[in-house]
This record gives structure tokens, C-alpha cells and sequence, in this order.
């Protein structure tokens, strides 16, 4: 029970990780028609540039820091990229904001090799918050979920309580709306596209001290975010939550779970043939747990392909 | 537009002699060229004629690789068909999965279409390292061309044959397909698949197909990969295979039949002859993708192609010499990009960082020269080149816009 | 009086507490050029989807050749034999225009998942697409792209897609839409020429034009057809100037 109890809230903390980082996709997404595919990448440049950091000014500092940083990447790719091929189409901006992932990735590589660098949890938050039946539950996950949910609350203030809040939230409803607002737009399209790469770069400098900082984060989490947003429904923030927490904890439960397809074909006498042919029938769940995603995306799409609060194409 | 045939029966006579003209090595980054190019065509087909953007064809070129591995090993090694037919059994296998792959990645459009795809290939991505039988685990599965047909298929040359023939057997192929009332309707699919709903078509059931079709060819470039290094590895089911696959495409260009072909080829010769050279040639294959998704959106076949067929109007030897003055600039900025980034590469290696004692930072030999990191000179070399390149692009571009608007 | 070919009888469509189509009867006669007019918000475009399955009717019948339509699948009710142009010009912009209606020529030969035979060599396909090039007098545009087409060669190509599957009844939304006036007498020549011998129904804004091309008019006002007759009936109908033609004078 306290397994389930852990995994549990291991899973909603992943979940609202994801959500932090699918959120920004989301909103860049609603707003401008682009889908950011070096989203994640701002993700994984906010831990590295944390680590970065870190020995100089210390954790509180670097956490703080690093998603400024990100934010100025993000207004230098908007201006200066995405901008410039507008004009070709949305399918356009994806294929560049592709290449640019590649190009972070490939630079990550340069300048701090191929292999997990040491960024950690600092001493004075690796402590175990409290314990159940003798195991330990480490102060710094309920931490990551603190700050996300700060996070929601600082956005979801911005975006119903003030005038440029209004703006964006129209926009993402109606982009003819803010398109006959004129002049402001670009500013308001940078200034998403900043706030999105902060947040993931946020999301980036906390999570990366604890799971681990490689070049392979972007990648590992983006394809998540992808899941993510294909079954929430892009757009839609509540969708995104949902599904952000469901991904998480269908992940988190099946990490722990034993459970082999087998086991149930034994309770209908097949448990002999499935033994035999092995395979997927014999693989715990704890082994699958990371493709378990990818099946429910699947099972979305069959059942209904606009995802779970996505409106009809 | 009428050298054309001419061009493409040189080309293919170049292949042919291509075993007598160049060295073993070389020939063996032709085959690559060739698998790369065959690969690129089948992308081409799904993104550039259909509109679907697929960030996971690396999943479809992988299982056909290692049905191509597994067909060759079947019967103790006898082999499931003839060697030169085991292509077959990597298209069989493409297209069953790019049915299956394609059933869900077309009920969505757009943007979802390319996320799906990119999930679907990472979810056998994961599920490989667990299904050893298929897969090798981290071994892989090996195999040995058998000779067939009177042919030994021991040698680079019989290789190189094989992997021509069947290369330019489905590039013809996917060019009499794009003719086919199949083919057309792909470019419908891209241009309005909402219209062609309406017009009564089932456009969940073309796109599956053309994604099959697509995922068959990738199939085949696959199990001729496996097929010249007698081996499958789950690396082939990597995400980098995707991406590769995705900028050599678009580098040449989507939307010209050859453009995925040629982009593909060159893309690898580069990678091939720069391997020794420097140790970030993904991120220069990066760099040059955004470039050109940047600068000529149609890619560098596209762009050539519309040039041919609309002249700029200013004379053959005036939009040669722009040309001309346009590249070197380009070299020389780019020359300068690349002295900074193999700089900044070395100084930044582990092995470097190493010999690095007590403030002591060696000099770095590059482009024959030593350098000393610590000194301002490598850096502004390198920055100076590129600022000069830089500048003088802008100014072969300003003189261009001032005789086209005091023409206009 | 012949039987109608296609007629809505008490047709009701609302959206949640919105009631846009109200009990509305229309009857068109084979053959006849039939316009629907009506202030903005009366409800016409609505009126067409529900003739050409975008919505289904809440309530109601629709009725093509006698047959009840209603709810059926765009796709199945233009197999029926009604086909529509829509508002917004609907065309593949990035291919020839021979290639658009070379599409929409295909649907009706069933070639739809045939990759063993040249497109090129589908001699009756071509032949056809031929006589709508000649038909809607865009022949000699046969290799330009659509997208570089003027704005009403595009919707003389969208007319021309509709009427790829010989249909026995158009509809056309709005096909004079955003053009001048010499687009628009072009236009309205092209309509008469092309449906000759098929039966139409149209909606436009233009009244020199419908009252030149149409030979019945319908009027609706807030999702009901409160009157329908000739040009000459509709122009001395007293709602009709009540409800409509003096809101315009007003």
C-alpha cells in the first residue's frame, strides 16, 4: 500500500514535470501555430547551463539564473529564426525548430562530452522529507512538484488577471483577434515564445539535478512531451494536465509493478503457451514501463483521435 | 530541363564505372551514398509528394534491416530467398509495419502526424533491448551474404552492384508510382486534404497507403544496409537515423523528384570524407539544415531547379559572376565558422582538457598551424573571416537588390 | 409542374440554444436556376451544409430525387448526384490547375487506391478533364499552378471541381464573392453556360445577378423561407420588402 502510496506520488511530481514543459509547448503552440521541436532542448539547456552555474553562484542562484538564460535563447531563436521563415508555412518553423534541436544537441556534446555530467541535488535539500514503513521519501521531489505548482499558479495569475495575460489567452482562442491587434504582436509572440522557454528551462535546471543531466534529456523528455500533447489534445491546457498526470502516474505505478501479460493468460490456462512463446507475454511491467506511454497515445488515437479534451480538427 | 535524360544517363554510366574509377574505401561510403539516397527517396516520397512529416522512419528502415539479417540467417544460414532477392523480404516488412505505423499515424494531421511518428519509433526504439530474439540485444544478429545466381557476394564490388541495382530499381520505381493515380493523389493529400475528403476520397486509407509505400522503400534501404555489413544492430532503430534522414532530405529538397536522392548522397559523401577530419560533423549537418530551411526553403536541388526553369533575366555571365561572388564569400565566412567551432572543439576535449596543468594550456595545431587558446589571435582569425565572408555576402546581396530595383 | 429534385421539407437546425434554421420548406424544380437570398445571419451558408451533409438537419427531411439525404456523409450525397462550390476558394493551390481536376475527375472513375497504371494514359479521365478545362474556359492555364491562378480563375477552377462529378445539381456559396464587376458578368456567363441542362442553386449577394441569372428566388429571413417565387414575384412580394429589401433601403 505504501508502494502504491509512493509510486503515486512519484508519478503525479513526474507528471507535473511534464506539464511545466508541455505547458510552454502548449501555449507557443496556441498562440503562434508553431510546434517547437527544440522545446525540449530549452529543457535541457537549463540544466546544463544550472550545472554551469552552479560552482559559481551557488544552487539557489543557478536555478534562478539558468532559466533567464533559456529565456534569452528562446527570444534569440524567435527573432532571429523563426521569424525569418514565417513566411513559409508552419510545417516550415517545425522543420527548423528540428534542426535547431540537433544543433543544441550536438553543441551540449562539444562542450560537455557525450556522458552525464555531475549535477546533484545540493547538500542542504538532499533529505528525506518524511518516511513510510522505514523508506525514506526524498525532500527534493516534493520540491520539484512545489515549484511547478507555484509555476501554474504564477501563469494561470498572469494569464487571467492581467492585460497582457487577456491578450495571449485571446490569441490562443482567436489569432485573428491579436493579428488585428497590429503592432504589438511580434512583441507579444516574443514574449511567449521567452516565457515557454523559461519555463522549460526552469523545469530543466530543478529536475536535472535530480534525475540525471545528459545529452540524451531533450530527446528522452521531448518525445514524453510529444505523447503528452497528442493525447491531451494541443492547445488545450486542461488536456495537457491531465494528460501530463496520467502519463506520469500510468509510468510511476507500472515502474513498480511486476505484472507480466502472462500472468493473466494463466487464469484462462493459457499461462503454459504464453511461457513458451515469451516475448512481450513475459516481459514484467517494471521493464516496459517506459514504452507504457506510447501504448496509451495508441489507445487514444483509436478511441478518440482528438485527444482527451482536443476539439475536433 | 532538356539535358535532363542526358544527365541522368551519364550519371547512371558513372555508377556503372564507379568500381574502376575510385579506391575500395571510397567505393565503400558509394554504397552508403547509394542506401542513404534510396532511404532519403522513400522519406521523400511520405513528406515531400504526401505532406506527412515523419520524424520516425528510422523504425521502418531498421525493422527492415533486421528482416533482411534474419531471412539471410533462416534455414542454417542457407537463406530465406537468393541474396540478391533478400531486399524483398525488408520491403515485405516495411510495408506490413508502415500499414500498421500508418493506420495510427494518419488519423491525425499536421503536427500530430509528425509527433506520433516520432513516438511510434521510440517505442520500438524501447521495446527492442527486451525482445532479444528479434533484436540481438546489445550484440545485435550477424549474417553472411551467400552466393547466388553464380555471383559470390563476397567482394565490395558485388556489393556495390547489388545495392546499385536495386537502389536504381526503386528510385524508378517510386518515379512511376508518383505517376500513378495513387501518386497523384498524394499531392492532393498535401495540398488540401480536407478538399479531397470532400471530393468523396478516404483519406485515412490513402495516407496509410502511401505511408506503407513509403515505409516499404525504407524497408529495402535498410535491408541493403544490413546486407553490406552483414549485420543488424538496434542502433539502426536510433533517433539519430531519423534525423539523418530528415535534414539530408530537406537539405536537397523535398519537393523535386531527385532533390531527397541527392541530398542524401552528398550529405554522406561529406560525412564520409570529413569523418577523419573532425569529430562534429552532425553538428555542421545541423548548422547547414537550418541554413537552408533559412536561406533557400526549397533546398539546394529545388533552388537549382527553380533557377533553370526561371532565369533571373540578367544574362548567363551576369548570374554566373553574382554566383561565383556569392560562394566565396560563403567560404570564406564558412571557412572562418569552421576554424572557430574545430577550435573551440579541441580546446574543449576531454584529452586537451587533460594536458592542461597549473594555467599551462598547450598550443593547438590546426589547419597546419599551432595556436595558443589563451591568445586573442585564433579567435579573432576566426571571427575576422567569418565577420569578412559575412560582409561581403550582404554586399553582393545589396548591389543584386539595387540592379533589380533600377531595372524595375 | 415536375416533381422537385431537390426539396427540404420542415427543416430545423440548431446549434445548443441557437436556432438557425427555423421550419424551413424550399422546393427546386429540375432544371431551374434557383437562388437563395436573405440578409446576413439568415442562415444561407447554414442552409447548405445541411443540403450538402456538413450538418445534419435536428430535425426535418431533405429530400434529392425523392430520396432522403438527411444526415448522409458529404462524400455519399455528392455520389448522389449534388455537388457544391464552397465560400472560401477551396482548390490544391500547389499543383496545376489540369491536376485539380484531374482529381476531382478521378473520384468518379473510382480510381482511388490504383498505383498500377499511368494517370497520364487514363485516356476517358483526360478526355474529361479536357472538357471542363474548355468549360470553364481555363484551357489554355492548364500547367499553371493554381495558386498563381487570379482570384476568379481560382473560383472558375473550384466551379470547375464541382461540377467534375456531373453532378445533376450545384450548389454555389457566395461564387461571386470579393470580385469586381467584370469578374463578376464573367463569372455569371460561365454559370449559365455550365449549367445548362442541370439544375442549380445558388446564394449570392449580388442582386443584378441574381435577378438576371435566377429564374425562381427564395428569400430567407432568420432561418425561414418566408417567400418564393420568379424575380418579378419576389420584387413585388410585400413581406419580402418588409423583411429584406426594405431593411436594405432603410
Amino acid at each position: 500500500m505504501d508502494q502504491i502510496l509512493f509510486a503515486l506520488l512519484n508519478g503525479t511530481i513526474y507528471g507535473l514535470l511534464l506539464f511545466m514543459v508541455s505547458a510552454g509547448l502548449t501555449l507557443i503552440f496556441g498562440m503562434m501555430g508553431v510546434l517547437n521541436f527544440a522545446h525540449a532542448s530549452f529543457y535541457m539547456l537549463g540544466a546544463y547551463f544550472a550545472y554551469t552555474l552552479q560552482p559559481l553562484t551557488g544552487f539557489w542562484l543557478a536555478i534562478i539564473l539558468a532559466p533567464i538564460l533559456v529565456m534569452g535563447v528562446g527570444i534569440l531563436v524567435e527573432r532571429f529564426i523563426l521569424r525569418h521563415v514565417h513566411e513559409h508555412g508552419h510545417a516550415h518553423e517545425l522543420l527548423v525548430t528540428f534542426g535547431l534541436s540537433v544543433v543544441i544537441a550536438e553543441m551540449i556534446k562539444m562542450v560537455y562530452g557525450k556522458f552525464a555530467v555531475d549535477y546533484r541535488v545540493p547538500a542542504e535539500l538532499n533529505f528525506a522529507a518524511f518516511s513510510l514503513s522505514g523508506i525514506d521519501y526524498p525532500f527534493y521531489r516534493l520540491f520539484m512538484g512545489g515549484i511547478a505548482v507555484v509555476m501554474f499558479i504564477a501563469i494561470y495569475l498572469l494569464l487571467t488577471k492581467t492585460r497582457v495575460g487577456i491578450v495571449v489567452r485571446s490569441a490562443i482562442y482567436r489569432p485573428q483577434m491579436v493579428e488585428a491587434l497590429g503592432h504589438n504582436v511580434p512583441m507579444v509572440f516574443m514574449g511567449v515564445f521567452g516565457i515557454g522557454a523559461a519555463l522549460a528551462g526552469l523545469a530543466g535546471a530543478v529536475a536535472g539535478a535530480f534525475y540525471t543531466t545528459n545529452p540524451n534529456m531533450a530527446l528522452e523528455l521531448g518525445v514524453m512531451v510529444f505523447v503528452v500533447v497528442v493525447v491531451g489534445g494541443l492547445g488545450s491546457m486542461g488536456g495537457a494536465m491531465a494528460a501530463s498526470l496520467l502519463i506520469g502516474i500510468t509510468n510511476s505505478l507500472a515502474v513498480g509493478s511486476d505484472f507480466r501479460i502472462a500472468d493473466i493468460l494463466t487464469w484462462i490456462g493459457m499461462g503454459g503457451w504464453a511461457e513458451e512463446i515469451g516475448g512481450l507475454l513475459t516481459m514484467r511491467m517494471s521493464s516496459l514501463a517506459a514504452t507504457l506511454p506510447f501504448f496509451i497515445m495508441l489507445l487514444v488515437l483509436v478511441l478518440r483521435p482528438s485527444g482527451l479534451m482536443g476539439e475536433k480538427e | 530541363m532538356k539535358y535532363a535524360p542526358l544527365l541522368l544517363l551519364v550519371t547512371v554510366a558513372v555508377l556503372i564505372a564507379l568500381p574502376w574509377l575510385v579506391s575500395g574505401s571510397m567505393l565503400n561510403a558509394a554504397v552508403q551514398m547509394l542506401i542513404a539516397a534510396l532511404f532519403a527517396m522513400a522519406f521523400g516520397l511520405l513528406c515531400g509528394q504526401a505532406g506527412m512529416l515523419s520524424f520516425g522512419h528510422a523504425a521502418y528502415f531498421g525493422v527492415g534491416a533486421f528482416a533482411a539479417v534474419h531471412a539471410m540467417n533462416a534455414f542454417g544460414g542457407e537463406g530465406l530467398l537468393p541474396t540478391p532477392l533478400l531486399p524483398l523480404v525488408g520491403g515485405a516488412t516495411g510495408l506490413v509495419s508502415g500499414l500498421l505505423a500508418g493506420y495510427f499515424s494518419t488519423k491525425r494531421t499536421g503536427v500530430y502526424f509528425a509527433m506520433i511518428t516520432l513516438a511510434l519509433a521510440e517505442l520500438l526504439h524501447a521495446l527492442a533491448p527486451h525482445l532479444k530474439t528479434v533484436f540481438g540485444g546489445e550484440a545485435g544478429v550477424s549474417s553472411f551474404r551467400m552466393p547466388a545466381w553464380g555471383i559470390g557476394f563476397g567482394s565490395l564490388n558485388d556489393v556495390y552492384f547489388l545495392t546499385l541495382v536495386w537502389t536504381l530499381l526503386c528510385i524508378g520505381l517510386l518515379y512511376l508510382f508518383s505517376k500513378t493515380p495513387l501518386g497523384r493523389l498524394a499531392l492532393g493529400l498535401r495540398e488540401n486534404a480536407h478538399r479531397l475528403r470532400f471530393l468523396g476520397y478516404n483519406t485515412h486509407a490513402l495516407g496509410t497507403l502511401i505511408f506503407a509505400v513509403s515505409a516499404m522503400f525504407a524497408g529495402i534501404a535498410g535491408a541493403l544496409q544490413s546486407m553490406n555489413i552483414e549485420a543488424a544492430n538496434y542502433v539502426v532503430l536510433e533517433s539519430h537515423i531519423s534525423t539523418a534522414v530528415v535534414l539530408n532530405s530537406f537539405i536537397g529538397g523535398v519537393r523535386v523528384f531527385l532533390g531527397p536522392a541527392i541530398g542524401g548522397a552528398v550529405m554522406t559523401f561529406f560525412g564520409h570524407v570529413t569523418s577523419d577530419l573532425t569529430r562534429v560533423w552532425l553538428l555542421y549537418q545541423g548548422i547547414i539544415f537550418v541554413l537552408v530551411m533559412m536561406f533557400l526553403p526549397r533546398g539546394l536541388v529545388g533552388e537549382l531547379v527553380e533557377r533553370i526553369r526561371n532565369p533571373s533575366g540578367e544574362g548567363f555571365a551576369r548570374t554566373l559572376s553574382t554566383l561565383l561572388a556569392r560562394l566565396a564569400s560563403l567560404a570564406i565566412a564558412a571557412f572562418g565558422a569552421v576554424f572557430l567551432i574545430e577550435f573551440l572543439q579541441r580546446v574543449l576535449s576531454p584529452e586537451y582538457r587533460a594536458g592542461v596543468t597549473d594555467g599551462n594550456w598547450p598550443d593547438i595545431a590546426l589547419f597546419s598551424y599551432d595556436w595558443a587558446p589563451l591568445s586573442v589571435l585564433p579567435w579573432a582569425f576566426g571571427l575576422g573571416l567569418f565577420g569578412i565572408g559575412i560582409a561581403l555576402v550582404t554586399m553582393v546581396n545589396r548591389r543584386v537588390a539595387a540592379r533589380k530595383e533600377a531595372q524595375a | 409542374m415536375s416533381d422537385p429534385i431537390l426539396s427540404l421539407q420542415h427543416v430545423h437546425k440548431s446549434f445548443g440554444e441557437a436556432h438557425i434554421i427555423r421550419d424551413a420548406n424550399l422546393d427546386v424544380i429540375p432544371g431551374e436556376r434557383h437562388a437563395v437570398i436573405g440578409p446576413n445571419g439568415a442562415g444561407k451558408s447554414t442552409l447548405f451544409h445541411l443540403c450538402s451533409g456538413q450538418f445534419a438537419p435536428s430535425e426535418g427531411k431533405i429530400l434529392l430525387n425523392g430520396k432522403n439525404i438527411a444526415g448522409l456523409k458529404p462524400a455519399e450525397v455528392n455520389r448522389r448526384g449534388l455537388a457544391r462550390s464552397f465560400q472560401i476558394t477551396n482548390i490544391f493551390p500547389g499543383v496545376t490547375v489540369f491536376e485539380n481536376l484531374r482529381l476531382a475527375v478521378m473520384r468518379k472513375h473510382n480510381l482511388q487506391f490504383v498505383f498500377w497504371r499511368s494517370a497520364a494514359r487514363l485516356r476517358v479521365v483526360n478526355e474529361e478533364v479536357d472538357d471542363l478545362l474548355t468549360k470553364i474556359r481555363l484551357t489554355d492555364r492548364a500547367q499553371t499552378l493554381a495558386s498563381q491562378l487570379s482570384y476568379s480563375e481560382q473560383r472558375s477552377l473550384e466551379i470547375g471541381m464541382t461540377l467534375a462529378s456531373d453532378p445533376q445539381v450545384i450548389l454555389l456559396d457566395e461564387p461571386m464573392a470579393g470580385m469586381s464587376h467584370e469578374e463578376t458578368d464573367y463569372t455569371a456567363g460561365l454559370i449559365r453556360e455550365i449549367t445548362e441542362g442541370r439544375t442549380l442553386l445558388i446564394v449570392e449577394h449580388d442582386m443584378s445577378v441574381v435577378f438576371s441569372l435566377a429564374h425562381r428566388i427564395s428569400v430567407l429571413v432568420y432561418g425561414e423561407i418566408i417567400a418564393t417565387g420568379t424575380p418579378e414575384e419576389i420584387r413585388g412580394n410585400a413581406r419580402v420588402k418588409e423583411a429584406y429589401l426594405g431593411e436594405e433601403a432603410a
